[in-house]
């Protein structure tokens, strides 16, 4: 082989390398100035609105009338609810969307987030269990849908398009027994309950925040050691497989960790529609692919999150939950979706 | 040059859930030369390949490489001796064929860590054997299928395995891909002594390009050796069920087979 050409090859692989990566490094950094612009507008925006510098006091720790409870006891909490559920929604989604080669393969559209919220509706105006419970319960249904959704799916060989029929058929099933448990329910039990069929970050408690901020900050590090796993179950299970990865662990591994944030950051704000749907699609639209864009998802989930909250809370009359203002920005991604795989014949 | 391997199938059984479908094959592959499993469709050809490498359970038999069985190995050791190149090849949307190769590299990577300069120099070689260095950072998805066969073999080519199992790395290809694919993988043979294994459809081109035939009927290994050896009309009509007449291929002087149908045969 002759070296010189050699080091050519390589100076221009490295040249493309290097332009893909300042891309990835670029769209990164700018995404996440804009969660953290988010996040400031998240504390910064209310029926008061105070200085820069008396929310810089008050997050300090800083006793100030008025301006402590409105941050401290609503925005703050709001704001980290929004922040790590965005986040964990985001990744997980990417996770789904990406070890199934489809976005419609997504926790949201599969039911695994109304089995979530199923079992914490239940939890909540049934058996009055405390918030604790609640999360727990949510995430083993989590659990209990995924797999559900794989048994009733598997039959001989494994289809995508099968397992997101079963998963929308699922879907609508556990929706309505969401429902079904509302109309049951004791009227003073509806309010809590209610946040359950749409995602809303009203009334989020800095106390009922640690779960989830610990799961994220737990199983994140986790999924990204396994980015590269991920993106060689991307080239489908005999490359995966004959590459070197133990592909039945990684997979299982990857969807405990995505359950259990997805169905955490369910647990914490209720089911904030389409935004794992939405985060994956929209991050490699702006990244690129070879990547695993596991951070860019999550920070575009941060930024549906935060932005959709802002918009609901102030851009009209009527303040809407967040999850309406998501729904209505994902469905018609999910319509052209499905219209997209019906004609190539997916199902 | 590449060391040598002992790769052996004894006995094996193998197939998917409620279909056996390799019915007891024993074989042992030639190292360091270019084998090809030949035989009619649904015969297993495919499956024996898989098997071979892990990618199906055996139901029963042993399958070895160097006297330690294969299941016995982690999965990335294997991966730094053993590649596949699958049938069907899935390709992730919009992705660069350099990144793409690079994946070929995960057996010889830290979980974490970026690439090194051997994974340069690997992929760098691994598309200059398959001709595509101009290709590096263009997208796949606007690639032939020429070329995009080109670059899975390139990527099976970055593992840098002694083995590589390929599965019909040139179905769906016109005929001159063909026959550039085979040379290049011949080119990959002789120059670095890599062992290959494939299956192929094409009979005649199998008999030009193979070292060594495995002939396979309905799970069976019907006959194996040099294809001057093998390569006869009986055998024709054995594993295929088909008449022919064998001649000397004028340009290789291999084995050429010239069907005999109903139609257009002079008397």
């Amino acid at each position: 082989m002759n070296n010189l050409t050699t080091n050519n090859t390589i100076a221009y692989i490295m040249a493309g390398r290097r332009q893909r990566s300042r891309r990835y490094w670029g769209v990164t950094t700018v995404l996440a100035v804009i969660s953290l612009l988010l996040c400031f507008l998240m504390l910064y925006f209310g029926n008061t609105i105070y200085s820069i510098d008396k929310i810089a006091r008050v997050l300090g720790g800083e006793q100030i009338k008025g301006a402590t409870f409105a941050i401290h006891t609503i925005r703050l909490p709001r704001m980290l609810a929004g922040l790590f559920a965005g986040f964990a929604f985001g990744v997980a989604g990417h996770i789904f969307q990406t070890m199934l080669r489809n976005p419609l393969a997504n926790p949201n559209v599969l039911g695994i987030t109304t089995g979530s919220s199923a079992a914490a509706v239940y939890c909540i105006v049934i058996l009055h269990t405390s918030e604790a419970v609640v999360s727990v319960v949510s995430v083993a249904a989590g659990l209990v849908t995924v797999t559900l959704l794989y048994l009733l799916s598997r039959r001989r060989a494994f289809s995508i398009g099968r397992l997101i029929l079963v998963g929308i058929g699922l879907d609508a099933m556990l929706s309505s027994v969401i429902t079904y448990l509302l109309q049951k329910s004791a009227s003073q039990d509806v309010p809590a309950a209610f946040r359950w069929l749409s995602g809303s970050l009203n009334g989020s408690k800095l106390e009922e925040l640690p779960p989830l901020v610990i799961t994220v900050l737990v199983l994140a590090p986790i999924i990204l050691l396994l980015g590269k796993h991920l993106s060689l179950l991307e080239l489908g299970e005999q490359s995966a497989s004959s590459l070197g990865i133990h592909t039945d662990r990684t997979r299982i591994a990857l969807i405990l960790c995505s359950v259990c944030m997805i169905a955490m950051a369910t647990a914490t704000t209720g089911p904030i529609a389409f935004v794992s749907f939405l985060a994956g699609p929209i991050a490699r639209r702006l990244v690129g692919v070879g990547h695993t864009n596991i951070i860019p998802a999550g920070l575009v989930g941060v930024i549906l999150v935060l932005a959709a909250d802002l918009i609901g809370q102030f851009a009209f009359e009527t303040r809407f939950p967040v999850g309406v203002i998501t729904g209505i920005l994902g469905a018609p991604y999910l319509i052209f979706l499905l219209i997209r795989m019906n004609r190539k014949g997916d199902f | 040059m590449k060391p040598t391997h002992q790769f052996l199938a004894e006995d094996t059984v193998a197939g998917y859930e409620h279909k056996t479908i390799i019915h007891g094959v024993s074989l042992s592959i030639p190292s360091n030369k270019i084998s090809v499993i030949i035989g009619a469709n649904a015969c297993g050809k495919s499956t024996l390949l898989k098997t071979m490498a892990r990618l199906i359970k055996p139901e029963s038999g042993k399958i070895t490489l160097d006297g330690k069985p294969i299941d016995k190995f982690a999965p990335k050791p294997l991966a730094k001796v053993l590649g596949l190149l699958p049938q069907s090849p899935i390709v992730p949307e919009g992705i660069s064929v350099s990144d793409l190769i690079g994946r070929g590299r995960f057996p010889h990577q830290s979980w974490l860590g970026g690439w090194t300069k051997k994974d340069y120099e690997a992929v760098a070689e691994a598309m200059e054997i398959m001709k595509i260095t101009e290709l590096a950072n263009r997208n796949i998805d606007e690639l032939s299928g020429g070329q995009r066969q080109r670059v899975w073999i390139a990527m099976a080519l970055a593992q840098q395995t002694d083995i590589l199992f390929l599965d019909e790395p040139t179905t769906f290809l016109d005929i001159t891909y063909q026959v550039e694919i085979l040379d290049l993988l011949t080119d990959l043979n002789r120059k670095h002594g890599t062992t290959i294994v494939m299956v192929l459809h094409d009979i005649n081109l199998s008999a030009r390009y193979a070292d060594y035939i495995f002939a396979l009927r309905e799970g069976k290994l019907l006959a194996e050796g040099e294809p001057s050896e093998v390569i006869t009309s009986e055998l024709i009509k054995d594993v295929f069920g088909l008449d022919s007449t064998v001649i000397s291929d004028p340009v290789s002087g291999s084995p050429l087979i010239v069907p005999i149908g109903r139609h257009h045969v002079v008397k």
